[in-house]
């Protein structure tokens, strides 16, 4: 090989020379090298230096920058996005576990004898059922889709999904920390919220089909042991519903600071159309419903009806929540199971929060 | 999003959560104090999980390629192996908690937040009254005065001397500077302002903290309408060591 560089030949060796030294070693090997993709792997050991990167970045900037920034207005942002997530992370991360300890250590044969056969039936009692599994939304989906796969009625495993996250002890003792001094809202939250679940469950048992819903893969090993279930389940909800909290909290935090309050008030003293308003906020903020009575209660100048709607809207119809349904059951099912959802929760919202509020 | 690195955002986030209750006091800027266990023991989980995430992926990549086909691939193809990209949002917090370390809400919000809403429900507060000795100043918190500033209809409480700690906002339009506080139900997102409006004083750096002595000077006509209260300054004297930002 004539044109290998000699480094003998040249007295002084550039850096290219140095870097391409190494490549050089290997030329009369195989390519790849054999010992690569074993132990850790290329990918692996590139994740574990990328974090000791981030972890040093954390520390310099903790060292030089923190308490130095400036910007009022930056700052009270960073503030209220702190305040929002670390008051969720809590919520978040025990609804996630308990919710994993159900996937994992209750059987699903568990919850098709006890959801009775006729659907008429079965609607009511999947939601009530919906008020003992503490999860959010997302963890909702993924239960509701191996409710179907074992084979309980489409409309009672949706009416389940629907419930779930509004109206379980964790969103509701939520609710109550976030409403200290109204009780009433977290009634109303339970009213409006099953309400909503069971009617759109028993107009699905009605006029619904069953074509319109791709069926659900497997996604379990079936022989995995019940920790390993458990651990899988509780990293995967954490990492599906953190993400998204974390836009809801930036959003959230965003519309606190900029929007005037001139406007936002403006808007919450009209009747409906502030209801109508904080239905729209609730879909696109996406926040879990562990954490969403939070952030409602922070809107100070809307009616409490335009807050409930907040929470009802919330858990069920929000833009995350429509991504993991599309995933999970098809656009065709999304297409048709969103608008009339959405349009029962605003009905129950009206009709509720009118009686209670 | 690799195993590992939803592993490392784990690790990450809890320990943030927990460098701001054990080796910090840094929570109460953002939320009620009594978050603290359960922000404790939410950041002993995410750490624990995240941990547990890391080392089980590690030994499951040493396992295949030890024993090279395995009975089952690890991982690769699985459902739960891939985390969203989304996922990566979740460094923020911890960005924020580390970088930024935000102070408590000040003068910033102060003068753009509503001024607290009166409760339909409000009943007067007249249970002071009695027990008020002659010549003492009452210590009330701001939260406190202002109410019975609303609803204390006879003006008993303009007799009284008071005592208020707050911070300096400006006024952006018209006289005088506030003497204001934050009020918090839950965390920093719901923050509600309480705050008088001082006259007969110089206005001192926003943001200051002082404690006032002084009297209510009791406006005429219904006191329900009122958008902030006078508070006319005896003695002012500056705080050293402000105890905790919110009320």
């Amino acid at each position: 090989m004539p044109e290998r560089p000699s480094q003998a030949a040249v007295p002084a060796p550039s850096l290219g020379d140095s870097l391409s030294h190494g490549w050089d070693d290997r030329d009369d090997q195989q390519l790849p090298p054999s010992d690569w993709g074993r132990r850790a792997g290329p990918r692996r050991t590139a994740t574990i230096w990328l974090f000791a990167l981030i972890t040093l970045g954390l520390a310099a900037g903790n060292a030089w920058l923190s308490g130095r920034l400036t910007g009022d207005a930056f700052l009270a942002w960073a503030t209220i996005f702190t305040a929002i997530s670390l008051q969720a992370i809590p919520f978040l991360v025990f609804g996630v576990a308990l919710s994993a300890a159900l996937t994992a250590f209750v059987p699903a044969e568990f919850w098709q004898r006890a959801i009775p056969r006729r659907a008429a039936l079965a609607v009511p009692v999947a939601g009530l059922s919906g008020a003992v599994l503490p999860g959010c939304e997302c963890a909702s989906v993924p239960v509701a889709s191996g409710l179907i796969r074992r084979g309980v009625a489409p409309a009672a495993a949706l009416t389940f999904l629907l419930a779930a996250p509004a109206i379980n002890p964790v969103v509701l003792v939520a609710t109550a920390v976030a409403f200290p001094n109204q009780p009433e809202m977290v009634l109303a939250r339970f009213v409006a919220s099953l309400g909503a679940a069971v009617v759109v469950g028993w107009l699905w048992a009605r006029f619904g089909k069953t074509d319109w819903l791709r069926p659900p893969r497997t996604s379990h090993d079936p022989d995995a042991s019940r920790w390993r279930v458990f651990r899988e389940s509780m990293q995967h909800d954490l990492m599906h519903a953190g993400g998204f909290l974390v836009v809801g909290g930036l959003a959230a935090a965003t519309l606190n600071v900029l929007v005037p309050r001139a406007w936002v008030a403006a808007v919450a003293d009209l009747p409906v159309v502030s209801v109508l308003v904080m239905a729209l906020l609730a879909i696109l903020l996406s926040i879990c419903s562990e954490a969403d009575a939070f952030v409602a209660v922070s809107f100070t100048e809307f009616s409490p009806t335009a807050k409930l709607a907040f929470l009802v809207v919330g858990p069920m119809v929000d833009l995350k929540l429509i991504a993991l349904q599309t995933g999970t059951f098809g656009w065709a099912f999304v297409r048709r199971f969103v608008p009339l959802t959405l349009a029962l929760t605003l009905v129950f919202s009206f009709l509720v929060g009118g009686w209670l509020l | 999003m690799n195993r590992i690195a939803q592993g490392m955002v784990m690790v990450l986030l809890g320990a943030a959560a927990l460098s701001v209750t054990v080796t910090s006091q840094l929570y109460l800027n953002y939320v009620q104090a009594g978050f603290r266990p359960f922000l404790i023991a939410a950041g002993v989980v995410l750490v624990v999980l995240g941990v547990a995430t890391v080392v089980v992926d590690l030994r499951a990549a040493r396992g295949d390629a030890d024993e090279e086909p395995a009975g089952h691939d690890h991982g690769h193809g699985h459902d739960h192996a891939r985390g969203p990209g989304v996922s990566w949002l979740m460094l923020l917090p911890v960005v924020a908690v580390f970088v930024i370390a935000p102070p408590a809400l000040g003068a910033y919000t102060a003068s753009t937040a509503d001024p607290a809403a009166l409760a339909d429900d409000a009943a007067p507060l007249d249970d002071l009254g009695a027990g008020v000795p002659d010549g003492e100043p009452v210590e009330m918190r701001m939260q406190e005065f202002v109410m019975r500033a609303w609803t204390d209809q006879d003006r008993k409480m303009a007799e009284w001397d008071v005592r208020l700690t707050g911070f300096a906002v400006p006024n952006p339009e018209g006289e005088g500077w506030y003497l204001a506080r934050l009020q918090m139900s839950c965390c920093a997102a719901d923050a509600i302002v309480n705050r008088v409006l001082i006259e007969n004083e110089p206005e001192p750096p926003k943001d200051s903290w002082w404690t006032v002595q002084g009297r209510w000077l009791a406006p005429e006509g219904d006191i329900q309408e009122i958008r902030d209260h006078r508070f006319e300054i005896e003695e002012i004297t500056s705080v050293e060591n402000p105890p905790d930002p919110y009320e």
